[in-house]
This record gives C-alpha cells, structure tokens and sequence, in this order.
C-alpha cells in the first residue's frame, strides 16, 4: 500500500511537470519519422527492427527521467520526513518504478501507432510486444534510480545521457554491430542494450530464433543487478545526505 | 515517565566528533528544547533520537524502545518538521496531507486530514500547490504534515527560521497547543523562543551538552537576568564576558 501510495505522488509529480514527458516521447516518434522518410537502404531501418530500436532508445530517456525524479528528491527534506518514516528501501523502489509505467504504456503505445501508421503490420504480437517492452524498461528504470541516487540533480541528466548513447551504439539499432569490428560486437553481446532490443524485436516479430539464451541471461543479470544496486544505493545516499 | 533517555550518544563523521557522548533524558509531555551555536551538533543529535541516522556508540530508547532493534516500532510514534520545508512541491497541501497520510497507513485518513486542516487553518490554501505557497504557510503545512501520525514524540528542527514575527508568532501558538499533549524536541536559534515555550532547555557547544534547566534555573546558573546573556555565558564559558 505504502509503494502504491509513494507511486501516486511521484506520478502526480511526473504529470505536473511536463518538459521532461514531451522530450522523451516526442523525440523517439520524431526519430522513428524521419528515418522513414530517408528510405535507408539498411534492414535496421526497416520498420520491424527500427520500431524496437525506438522502444529501447526512449527507454534511455526513461533513465534520464528517472536520474532527475530521484536526484531531485534527494535535495529536498521530503526524504528526510521519510526517512524517519515506516517506509522501506524496497517501498521506495518500487513507487518510483510503478509511478513511471504509465507514461511507459504511453510512449510505447505511440510508438506502435505510428509505427503502424508508417506501415508497421499490426499483428497480435505486436499487442504482446507491449508488456514485454514494460518488463524490459524495469532496467532502465533501475539505471534511472542508481544515477539519481548519487548524482547531484545537474549531474544526473549528464550521466543519464551516457546511457542515451551507449543504446544508440551498442544496441544495434542504428547499425549492425559486426560494422564496428570484432572486439566491439563482443562489447555489446555482454551490455544489456542489445538483448533489451533484441528481446522487443523478437516478441514484435514473432522470431524467437532472434533471443538468445545469452539475451535473455544478460538482460536479466543486469536487471536484477540493477535493482539490488538502487536499492542499497538509495539507502547509503539517503542516509549520507542526511548526515 | 521517561519519552527519551539517551545515553553517552556520540556521532563521528571520519575524525570529527559532532556529538560527544551526551547523556539526555527527556519526560513524557514535556517540550525540550535544544540549543547551540552553529555547528554545535543539535541537528546530529535529533537526527540520531529521530532514528534517521545511526549513533556511532551509546544507547537511545525511545518510550523504553530500543532505537535500534525497535526502529520500525518507534518510526509509528514519531514524526519530524525538518529544517527546511519538508513538502511535495508540485502537489497541493490537501494531496501532501493525503500521501503522508498514505505513509502512515492512518486508518480514517479524511477524519484526521480535517482535524489538521481546522487545527492550522488551512482552509484558505488547501488546493495550492505547496510550491506556491509562502514561507510561513509552508512551514505551517509542515508542521501540520508531522503530526499526520498523532506522533507521541515530534521533532521540530529549527521551526520558526526565517519567518517574520507574526508568521513566527502563530507557530508559537500552534506549538503552545501542543504543549503537555506530546513529547516535542525544538531546535532554535531565537532565545525568546525557547524560553516561551520550553519546559526544559539544554544547551550544546562543541558536540557537549553542557547544561540543562528550566529557562530560570540556566539563567540562575549563569548569574544574568537575561537569558539570551545566559545563553552566550554558558555556551562559550564566559569567554564572551
């Protein structure tokens, strides 16, 4: 109850504060637009692996997002009040992750609209891809929370944005990872950004030869990782800052 | 019967000492506060009996609950106004009231949240954004946050700082009302205001607490009739004189 409760006020914090939302669901569509527009003669840009790679790469933002949530917390006393309050660690976590979910369902609802509307064809895998893109962003809602939660609130859009980067090379979105050379293509098999797209894509399309055994062991050793490292970072950080 | 009973509390930050092996007892009922100068470690100190740092040695038992192995028990029956506005800035005050109401698992919610609104007169700026609000509305709506709980122990920390004389004059009166009901701590560096409202006053320099009394017996203590002179004569050993 105390999560549900927590989650309330974050997302009424999200919803009254609308930059952030704008910049992270109207940039991904932006993108996903406009390289429709270029015809690139490329299978990452058709639209059955780029609308995945979109997912992912709003997923960055959705770090981005949750870095500011956080680290802007933190420089207020409401968590003094709440710290001093019955509520755990692992309630905290789980109100900043379920706050943000809804706006998840938006963007990657939008993302398929206009996905389908640039010729995407809508199958009921692509109705499956939705809560399998959720599950996923669990992760990057995580790495959002471990930035925030040691990171000044200007330092925490700055390194959030290294997140946004590491998916735009690493994921294979853009370009095949084999382009970069041997070394690099084994970099990103062990980085969660790959298996993230490659999991979306493989639901999406009905492909399951695309999700490895390794995806999915990488995917979720990082997810679970992540989670258990906010966890314990929130805490040492709450307690620190209110030293 | 003892709220509060601390003893040899000390707090360490690497090689600095803030608190140094304080002994306190605090009675139930009784409205304590603590003063100092700056970096005297009044602040330390309620953080540690608020349970929201951990000592580095000594004991605290709170309403004879052990602060550490009691922890979740003791947070049920404490709340604190921090120092700064401690408020949800993007929400309303009726909607702050409302979550840490959520936090608290209060069972009848809309009858406690009215009691606060009639006690602080919050009427007036009940749909406001707390971001919106002034200085003293928002500290009012802070107090008014911590006694969510119907709290036996409530910490104020500094709760009258930077505010003008009327907007402090009515927190008086609020914190007045409180007076005998519960157990409340008050920092403050405004000498007139622990010694109108304080039961008993303990004075803190350099991590030590050096005195306790009743504003008269500190004030005997040092000789003076005036207790802001008794305030500078004990905290800085006469050096001031």
């Amino acid at each position: 109850m105390r999560t549900l409760n927590f989650a309330k006020r974050n997302f009424k914090e999200i919803i009254r504060d609308p930059l952030s939302i704008i910049f992270s669901v109207v940039l991904p569509l932006f993108l996903l637009w406009i390289f429709q527009q270029f015809k690139i003669p490329s299978e990452n840009y058709k639209l059955q692996n780029f609308t995945p790679g979109i997912i992912v790469f709003g997923f960055s933002f959705i770090t981005l997002f949750t870095a500011t949530l956080v680290s802007k917390d933190r420089t207020t006393s409401l968590l003094v009040r709440l710290g001093i309050s019955p509520m755990t660690p692992i309630e905290y976590i789980g109100g900043y992750m379920l706050s943000i979910i809804p706006m998840l369902i938006i963007q990657i609802i939008l993302f398929f609209i206009l996905a389908v509307v640039l010729g995407l064809k809508f199958t009921v895998y692509t109705v499956l891809a939705v809560p399998v893109s959720i599950m996923v962003s669990v992760l990057f809602i995580a790495l959002g929370i471990i930035i925030g939660s040691f990171a000044s609130e200007k330092a925490s859009s700055g390194m959030a944005s290294v997140i946004v980067q590491l998916v735009c090379f690493t994921s294979g979105m853009y370009f095949p990872k084999e382009a970069v050379g041997k070394g690099f293509a084994k970099i990103c098999e062990y980085l969660p950004f790959e298996p993230s797209l490659n999991i979306i894509k493989g639901v999406m399309n009905n492909k399951q030869e695309i999700i490895t055994a390794r995806n999915i062991a990488v995917f979720l050793v990082y997810t679970l990782l992540a989670m258990a490292v906010a966890a314990v970072i929130f805490k040492r950080k709450m307690l620190s800052d209110n030293k | 019967m003892l709220a509060i009973e601390a003893s040899n509390l000390t707090k360490k930050f690497k090689q600095k000492t803030a608190v140094n092996g304080i002994d306190l007892s605090i009675e139930k009922g009784e409205l304590f506060a603590l003063l100092g100068t700056n970096g005297a470690g009044k602040t330390t100190t309620i953080k540690m009996l608020s349970t929201l740092i951990v000592p580095t040695a000594g004991q605290i038992k709170i309403n004879g609950m052990d602060i550490i192995s009691e922890r979740q028990r003791i947070r049920q029956i404490l709340n604190v106004s921090p120092q700064e506005t401690a408020v949800a800035p993007n929400l309303s005050v009726k909607e702050n009231l409302e979550f840490m109401a959520g936090v608290y698992g209060i069972a009848d919610k809309k009858k406690k949240i009215e009691e606060l609104i009639n006690l602080f007169g919050l009427n007036e700026v009940l749909s406001q954004k707390a971001k919106t609000l002034s200085g003293g509305w928002q500290r009012k709506v802070s107090i008014a946050i911590a006694l969510i709980n119907d709290p036996e122990i409530l910490f104020l920390d500094e709760p009258t700082l930077g505010l003008d004389v009327i907007a402090r004059k009515e927190l008086w009166k609020i914190i007045e009302g409180l007076k005998g009901k519960i157990t409340v701590i008050l920092t403050t560096h405004y000498m007139e205001e622990a010694e109108r409202l304080s039961d008993r006053i303990g004075i803190m320099a350099n991590g030590d607490l050096i005195a306790t009394g009743s504003a008269d017996q500190l004030k005997a203590k040092a000789g003076t009739d005036n207790f802001e002179d008794a305030f500078v004569k004990i905290a800085t050993g006469g050096e001031t004189e």
